[in-house]
């Protein structure tokens, strides 16, 4: 008779279970993950392309628009990806596979931790794709040499779980997946109404306000500065704010939705 | 027997009319109803208007960029033609719905005009093309942005939109007429999103750089989009509203033909 785990361990065994689960099924089928690849490099090659022309403008920041876009493209990737690893909870809601996890005896917080473990399993990949389409076309530059590289991954796998959570909050809620359609308008505000295009002083009126209170704003300056200059404190902590606030910003109402499905 | 014959090409010929006039209304009516369908394709391209022309009034200022009051008419061809072509797919996706749920079969069965099966389709997306265009040159009049050219601009503008709208609606209802799948015509959203965006849409061709530039000068929607932006930005002009006009009329004849062949292969193959 094998002695079942219980506690915190359970719970790890739990998430990691979960998040292989996801893993496996991107194997088993390989165009759930081809949106998530796609779409980055797509766009980190459609706006160096048709946008090229704004680093001639002065106080862009730098003459190599593969710099400012590369976290651009990989903040939208990381999106896609967190999203997408929610999408797996709604498939799993709609077979009824749900149900019957919510029947098991133990913690829900592993139920919640396995699909955010997924987001940032799978964000891994497109990170690591446009980084090297961005190096390889476009020769971006990493002036903040290894420590850049690894505050790009952290703060990147921390946004993808920020927006599994708010995948989840909107699964949670609606039990399906076509919730995931509904958090399309909030998803193409919070990233495009940043400086993912162009700094803070190159936008006016409205936009200009609203970037600077998005939260994705100090995290896309977290996640550039390795490729503009050297890390700095000053340009890392308030993007691990940032990443933060989203996480609790959306985990919360996630957590609460998904306790009162299964107290 | 002659006059018989004329009675009856002319009771075909109503026929076949009354039965494009039945399936275009569904067709509308099938857009009207389902608003996630066209409701995506008028804040999207509105949104990002927005946001592009907050963020690059400076790029006015680059040698290279035409002359123009504000990004906002810069950016209205590309903002009305993208919304035209996101709405334009849901042709080819509502005739995969009807073959995936046998309802083309029993058309099919029906003694109805083979023409007006792809036709009410077409009708549905240039109606709701018209809509938008008209939902979308408001808004952007009330935020300030101005056509030279004026109503006859404005026209043309339209015009265009719809022809538009029936060329990518005939691609469309290609890959529904080959394959009856959704998913497989929705899969080729991102290729009208890649057609548009790599091209002098959102920005112009000459501010880009490489392979890029080449592609984006090729690509049959900059050969669209830059005598419409001139008739907004500059003025009138015949030349443009002919090469306009011109242009999207034989894409949309060669569309609806590839139109055309693929619904009679499907036939053949039935």
């Amino acid at each position: 008779m094998t002695a079942l785990a219980v506690g915190p361990t359970h719970g790890a065994l739990v998430v990691r279970s979960l998040a292989m689960r996801g893993m496996q099924r991107i194997l088993r089928r390989p165009s759930i993950i081809l949106p998530t690849i796609i779409m980055p490099v797509f766009f980190l090659v459609a706006f160096t392309g048709s946008f090229s022309g704004i680093t001639n403008i002065e106080g862009y920041g730098t003459d190599n628009v593969y710099n400012w876009m590369t976290p651009y493209a990989i903040l939208q990737g990381v999106t896609f990806a967190g999203v997408g690893a929610a999408g797996m909870t709604g498939e799993d809601m709609e077979g009824g596979f749900y149900d019957r996890l919510l029947l098991t005896p133990g913690s829900r917080l592993p139920l919640m931790l396995g699909p955010i473990g997924y987001a940032m399993l799978r964000a891994l990949i497109p990170i690591t794709l446009v980084l090297v389409t961005a190096i390889v076309l476009g020769g971006a530059d990493l002036n903040g040499g290894v420590l850049g590289v690894i505050v790009l991954y952290l703060g990147a796998l921390g946004t993808a779980a920020g927006f599994a959570c708010l995948g989840l909050v909107a699964i949670y809620t609606l039990k399906s997946m076509r919730a995931l359609l509904a958090i399309q308008v909030p998803i193409f505000a919070l990233t495009f109404l940043s400086i993912g295009q162009v700094p803070l002083e190159f936008q006016t009126g409205w936009l200009r306000q609203v970037s600077e209170s998005n939260p994705v704003t100090p995290i896309l300056e977290m996640l550039r500065q390795g490729f503009l200059g050297a890390v700095t404190w000053d340009q890392t902590w308030p993007g691990i704010v940032a990443v933060g606030v989203l996480i609790l910003v959306f985990g919360l109402p996630a957590w609460f939705q998904l306790r009162r499905m299964a107290p | 027997m002659t006059t018989v014959t004329a009675i009856d090409d002319r009771s075909h010929l109503s026929t076949a009319l009354d039965q494009m006039a039945e399936l275009s209304a569904r067709s509308i009516r099938n857009s009207l109803r389902n608003p996630s369908g066209y409701i995506p394709g008028l804040v999207f391209p509105l949104m990002l208007a927005a946001v592009y022309s907050a963020q690059f009034q400076r790029a006015l200022g680059l040698p290279g960029f035409p002359e123009v009051d504000s990004f906002l008419d810069f950016i209205l061809p590309a903002s009305i033609l993208q919304s035209v072509a996101f709405g334009a797919t849901a042709a080819g996706a509502d005739m995969a719905l009807d073959i995936e749920n046998g309802f083309f079969d029993r058309l099919l069965t029906s003694p109805v005009s083979r023409a007006s099966i792809l036709v009410g389709r077409l009708v549905g997306s240039a109606v709701e093309a018209a809509l938008k265009f008209v939902v979308l040159l408001a808004i952007f009049l009330l935020f300030g942005a101005s056509v030279k050219s004026g109503l006859p601009g404005v026209v043309v503008l339209m015009v265009v939109s719809l022809l538009l709208a029936i060329a990518i609606g005939g691609i469309s209802l290609v890959l529904a007429l080959r394959t009856g799948s959704q998913e497989a015509v929705n899969a080729s959203f991102p290729l009208v999103f890649s057609t548009l965006f790599i091209s002098s849409a959102f920005f112009p061709t000459e501010l880009m750089n490489g392979w890029y530039q080449k592609v984006a000068e090729y690509n049959p929607v900059s050969w669209i989009i830059n005598p419409v932006r001139r008739l907004v930005i500059e003025g009138w002009s015949w030349t443009d509203a002919a090469t306009a006009i011109g242009l999207t009329a034989t894409l949309g004849a060669l569309t609806i033909t590839w139109a055309t062949f693929a619904l009679r292969s499907r036939l053949r193959s039935l």
